[in-house]
């Protein structure tokens, strides 16, 4: 039997190395960041005014306090408006600012902000944002903007959320093959999964 | 995962199982079917359709074999009825045996891709990566069990698969498979994967029965178990003990009793060595009438 | 599971809108596309509601009568499944492929959309309010006498609200027409057992012994059968139970039988007598009945050989207790309630009465039990349409113009009426000759309660409520617009209810006590009911059976000769299409037949010897002929079938309905006599003898199995064992 299966190796040596040249040069093992194209969102909503450090003006709030799903789902969907309501209902100082009004209009006809999708993987593609939270930031007690900011870049200092990282399988991978630490006490390290059904559906 | 790379470290991706030093932890999953109870309803290929976002694809194509059932009824008669000089009616009936991906342990398919789309899991699956299928259809050729089902056109896009308002039921967890890939049975790997990381996040294992395959759950004579095979407490491990049907043998030891062992377990096409992590169990039939 | 104060009507409203993108992409789609996609978000979201993660609702199955909860998994505003209920005694938490099939009812294309009003030949669209006007514009100058109502089977509070209805016009013409219910057997166990739908134990008969009920395939309640097959097999006290199934065309649960057996069509009662008088254990009047049904007088007629017969008795005697069941090949001959009455009795020779069969519990509610008919209430009807009697004619929820028996020229009748209203999901045959048509919601948009035929256990009322928003905005549900017409006449009895919702809820409010919520507050078991989708009623009374056998003054005639029309025409009931409502969902129509594995067409199943004597082989396109008609459909040779029968199935020929069912085979309902049971005036659906002839074409049969998949190659591919040589007693 193992005979054969060496036979088969050498197989898929020809015909992977003929037609590998173009995926091996767009799928680099890579951390280089990778700007992502400005989108136009229909309220330009300031994240550096809500999560950035208060020395540059920002209310240093917590990612996953509107970011609520992403802790507990796959899918970190985006907050429902009536999040953003709950706060700003009580906040009169910007309540007549062009992008405030602009909310409660939605808000007032119970209609869904037609946001733009600004991180978008493949359809094929599940990547699971409940157990990188679990992993990175619950058990090894990072701070929580480094934890999002690992795939997100660092939205604290973005207006309108811009992808910084390339989101490649090869992007993906080059994270999962170091070691990293079990948890925040631990000396013992571990490797992300390199199951092909972890990640795609 | 480059190719280069790949290729380097070719063994350590790739699995040949059953291997000793590298045995399933914490998870294999594995299934068994009672053919007793099993009675040829087809209740779960139409679940199966319906968790998978499997197409329909139609009376002219189903006639030329392109249907796409992961999972399918297939049916036995005895050779010798309604044929000349045999016997006039099937008297004890049909048999029906429910056929999909065995998810075998050292799978015939997987030897064969020439680009590494088909793979062994750490826990004993059998997977199949769309976008990295270029429609060879070699695993198919190889299949014993002929459970491989080739996207011959785009269904996404043929009149009438998924024409308006039916797109809004296919399973967003599921790949919507396009023209050119091989697909098949993954043992329900997205209520595999939501299960592992619960428990996961739990700090814990998966519990016997708190994740059903799509056939499982609809099967009205409860038929299919299905269960980490690794946890001797599950219910599908305690069948394969009791059936001393073992993954890792060709050949089953109680086999070899004189006369034959009174147990039903037993596993298709085993002496051809793919180790499959689907054990049936025989249908019996009442020898006083 | 539910938020108190929560108005989940708003709730789905929202959900609703978040359902909109759906993302259709294959494998082609590799590159990231930032700002493509649109994503929807929530405006307002409970607490349990996460994007990613389904949400289960409790609900009730449809697509047939047999009350199966449900629950559907609900994400993103969107029902992507539906799973069985576990908590129902019914299904205990399976569904049959039927069930399954309920999502694509749901999101079918074919749906109707907007209320149609006839203009010459096309339908033309038009508003709720102009159509509930137009209605009570026709119903102005007509009596209650000239008005009729045919449903398919009702129950629950849309039963007593239709009651209520036609009652305000001093109607009394509801007919009630379901083209399979097992409406014979029903009268026949009333006369046997005092109660028309007795609680069958199948789990703790060691021997089945089934006269062509399908109880594992689409006879009355088949999951719940099925899950009491299930411990059937596993043994009754240790001993594995046995299956006979006598029956001339082999049905899913003769294929799983133990012996399956082929009997003359129409003699089923004389084998049971032969069976009684084989026993020698029944005395008195039973005795003087069976006295001459000796085994070789049986035999003879029925064409069983003497010793299955003798082995049969033998079984029954040293196995007890055992189960009797009479199903639709039985039933379906103008004795057919004489060959009931005769298979009953065997169960009370059996002295199963009490024991396998039992008093099913009943809903203290009689104003809601299911209102049950066949045939008979259509035949009523079309004699009175014929006459000229009705001048408006609504129709909800049965499909009469492809269903009635071709015999019974409904078509033409149908047309007499002056004001035809269908209510509707599909544009079928029915809806096609109506006047105004009027969309409905589907099972999943729908409020309802439903009281099920067959009750399992308990007693229970199922709940039906919506899975999300209405997919088009202009369907309305069933309770809705009957509450609509009913406020047209009584307004003041009404006006409190704004909608069938409210309707129903106040009226579970009021008999919150007898429903078991006493002690609990409004808001707390309205929730909960909805929560839970079951209301189990405990201490429901149960009529008890009669211990005693009934008449013994049965005459069975024996199979008659037709040298014209040799052959007797059996229409099979497919496990999935059932009576031709479920042709246009895909994935039924995709699901291979389980004895045939033909798809997407009928065909005609002959016995391979009557083939070999007629030339036929699969394939032919042969035309089969009885004295009301012609269809022609292609041959398959199947041994599972009496030589002197053929079977064509139910459910295919649509000549409407939509693009998955118009075109696809034939419908055997068009050839079918009207011959009827002597004694309930049903249709003897069995009862139409036929001719065939090969009309020379050919084609290539679309199936599942393979030439070379039918062998087994000298391996072991379908093991089985028989029960000599297997140790049942260790497994787990």
């Amino acid at each position: 039997m193992f005979r054969f299966l060496r036979l088969s190796v050498l197989f898929a040596v020809l015909f992977v190395s003929a037609g590998s040249h173009a995926a091996d040069a767009s799928q680099p093992l890579s951390t280089a960041d990778d700007l992502g194209p400005q989108v136009d969102q229909p309220i330009e909503f300031p994240h550096d005014r809500h999560a950035g450090d208060a020395a540059q003006g920002g209310m240093q709030i917590n990612c996953m306090y509107c970011h609520t799903y992403a802790r507990r789902s796959m899918t970190a969907g985006i907050p429902p408006t009536q999040k953003c309501i709950g706060c700003h209902q009580s906040i009169e100082s910007v309540r007549e600012t062009p992008r405030i009004k602009k909310l409660f209009e939605y808000w007032e006809a119970k209609k869904p902000i037609p946001w733009k999708k600004v991180h978008d993987l493949p359809d094929f593609v599940r990547f699971h944002h409940e157990r990188h939270i679990q992993r990175f930031y619950f058990q090894q007690g990072k701070p929580v903007q480094e934890v999002c900011g690992y795939c997100h870049g660092n939205v604290k200092t973005m207006t309108v959320a811009r992808r910084t990282k390339s989101l490649s399988m090869g992007w993906c991978v080059s994270c999962h093959e170091k070691q990293h630490p079990v948890d925040a006490a631990s000396t013992k390290t571990a490797q992300g999964p390199n199951d092909c059904w972890q990640c795609h559906k | 995962m480059s190719v280069n790379n790949l290729l380097e470290n070719w063994a350590q991706f790739r699995h040949f199982h059953p291997v000793d030093d590298k045995p399933h932890d914490p998870y294999k999953w594995a299934m068994s079917i009672d053919l007793d109870a099993c009675s040829g309803c087809n209740a779960c290929s139409v679940a199966c359709y319906a968790e998978n976002n499997i197409p329909v694809v139609g009376k002219e194509k189903y006639a030329h074999g392109q249907a796409m059932h992961w999972i399918r009824i297939e049916h036995y008669w005895d050779e010798d009825i309604g044929v000349p000089g045999g016997r006039e009616f099937p008297e004890q009936g049909a048999q029906f045996l429910p056929m999909m991906c065995q998810q075998c342990e050292a799978a015939p398919c997987e030897t064969v891709c020439p680009v590494g789309a088909t793979n062994h899991t750490a826990d004993g699956l059998n997977s199949q990566i769309y976008n990295r299928c270029i429609g060879s259809r070699y695993c198919s050729a190889n299949c014993p069990y002929k459970v491989r089902y080739f996207n011959w056109y785009d269904y996404p896009t043929t009149d009438n698969v998924w024409p308006e308002t039916m797109t809004r039921q296919l399973n967003p967890d599921v790949t919507v498979r396009s023209k050119g890939v091989m697909e098949k049975c993954t043992f329900c790997v997205q209520r595999l994967n939501a299960a592992m990381s619960t428990a996961r996040s739990e700090g814990r294992k998966v519990h016997d029965g708190e994740v059903q395959t799509a056939c499982q759950q609809a099967c009205p004579t409860n038929a299919i178990s299905f269960g980490n095979l690794v946890d001797p407490e599950s219910r599908v491990a305690k069948q394969w003990a009791r059936q001393q049907v073992e993954l890792t043998k060709d050949k089953q030891t109680k086999d070899a009793e004189p006369g034959g062992s009174r147990l039903r377990g037993y596993r298709i096409l085993e002496e051809l060595r793919p180790y499959p992590s689907v054990m049936y169990l025989e249908r019996v039939r009442e020898s006083a009438v | 599971m539910m938020e108190n104060g929560f108005n989940r009507r708003d709730f789905l409203k929202v959900l609703g809108w978040g359902g909109t993108a759906v993302a259709l992409s294959g494998c082609g789609n590799t590159s990231v596309e930032d700002g493509r996609e649109t994503v929807n978000s929530y405006v307002e979201a409970a607490d349990y509601v996460i994007p990613g993660i389904g949400v289960y609702f409790n609900s009730t199955c449809a697509q047939c009568d047999a009350g199966c909860s449900i629950m559907g998994k609900v994400r993103e505003g969107r029902v992507l499944k539906l799973e069985g209920n576990p908590d129902s005694a019914i299904n205990r938490g399976k569904t049959c492929g039927l069930g399954q099939a309920g999502v694509q009812h749901h999101y079918n294309p074919d749906r109707v959309r907007e209320p149609l009003q006839r203009k010459g030949e096309i339908g033309v669209t038009i508003t709720w309010e102009k159509a509930y006007e137009l209605i009570a514009e026709k119903l102005k100058d007509v009596s209650g006498e000239e008005i009729a109502f045919l449903s398919g089977g009702v129950s629950g509070h849309l039963k007593v609200l239709l009651d209520n209805y036609l009652a305000s016009f001093g109607c009394r013409n509801h007919f009630v027409y379901e083209a399979l219910a097992p409406a014979v057997v029903r009268a026949a166990n009333k006369k046997s057992y005092g109660v028309e739908m007795p609680r069958y134990n199948i789990n703790k008969a060691k021997v089945v012994l089934s006269f062509g009920a399908d109880f594992l395939g689409a006879w009355v309640s088949p999951v719940h059968f099925s899950q009491q097959y299930a411990q059937f097999r596993k043994g009754v006290d240790g001993e594995r139970g046995v299956l006979i199934q006598i029956e001339p065309k082999m049905t899913l649960t003769g294929a799983n039988a133990d012996r399956w057996i082929p009997v003359r069509p129409g003699t089923e009662g004389v084998l049971a007598l032969g069976i009684i008088n084989a026993l020698g254990t029944a005395g008195g009047d039973i005795a003087a009945l069976v006295k001459d049904y000796d085994k070789v007088r049986v035999s003879k007629e029925t064409g069983v050989p003497p010793g299955h017969i003798d082995k049969i008795a033998a079984l029954l005697k040293l196995r007890s207790p055992s189960l009797v069941l009479a199903g639709s090949a039985a039933e379906g001959y103008a004795h057919g309630s004489q060959n009931a009455a005769a298979i009953n009795l065997l169960n009370h020779v059996l002295g199963n009465v009490g024991k396998t069969v039992e008093a099913a519990a009943e809903v203290p509610f009689p104003q809601m039990a299911p209102a049950r008919g066949n045939t008979a209430a259509l035949k009523a009807l079309n004699d009175g349409l014929a006459a000229g009697k009705y001048k408006v004619l609504f129709n909800y929820a049965a499909n009469p113009i492809f269903t009635a028996p071709g015999g019974m020229k409904f078509k033409d009748n149908w047309a007499k009426a002056d004001f035809k209203v269908v209510f509707a999901h599909y544009m079928d045959e029915t809806a096609l000759q109506a006047d105004l048509v009027l969309p409905l919601d589907s099972a999943l948009e729908d409020w309802g309660t439903h009281v099920p035929e067959y009750m399992a256990d308990g007693a229970q009322i199922n709940i039906q409520q919506p899975l999300m928003e209405r997919l088009h905005a202009n369907t309305r549900g069933m309770g809705d617009i009957l509450l609509a017409l009913i406020k047209q006449r009584r307004p003041e009895d009404y006006k409190s209810y704004e909608d069938y919702y409210g309707y129903l809820r106040a009226a579970m409010l009021q008999n919150k006590a007898a429903l078991g919520g006493g002690g609990m507050d409004d808001d707390t078991f309205w929730s909960e009911t909805l929560s839970k989708g079951i209301v189990k009623l405990a201490g429901a009374a149960t009529t008890a059976v009669h211990s005693k056998a009934g008449a013994t003054d049965l005459t069975l005639p024996a199979a008659t000769q037709d040298a014209q029309y040799p052959l007797q025409l059996i229409p099979a009931v497919n496990v999935s299409l059932r009576d031709g409502r479920h042709a246009n969902l895909p994935w039924l129509q995709e699901s291979p037949d389980p004895l045939t594995t033909i798809v997407w067409d009928s065909w005609v199943e002959i016995h391979p010897k009557k083939a070999l004597e007629m030339d036929i082989t699969e394939g032919d396109i042969i035309e089969v002929t009885s004295r009301t008609g012609s269809v022609k459909a292609q041959a398959y040779l199947f041994p599972g079938i009496h030589p002197d029968a053929i079977s064509i199935p139910l459910g295919q020929g649509h000549e409407a309905l939509g693009r998955y069912a118009k075109g696809y085979g034939v419908n055997p309902f068009q050839i079918l006599d009207a011959v009827f049971d002597k004694e309930t005036g049903e249709l003897a659906m069995h009862e139409t003898r036929v001719k065939i002839s090969k009309t020379g074409q050919r084609v290539i049969v679309v199936k599942d199995e393979s030439a070379a998949g039918a062998k087994q190659i000298r391996k072991k591919i379908a093991g089985r064992m028989s029960t000599d040589n297997v140790d049942l007693s260790k497994e787990v």
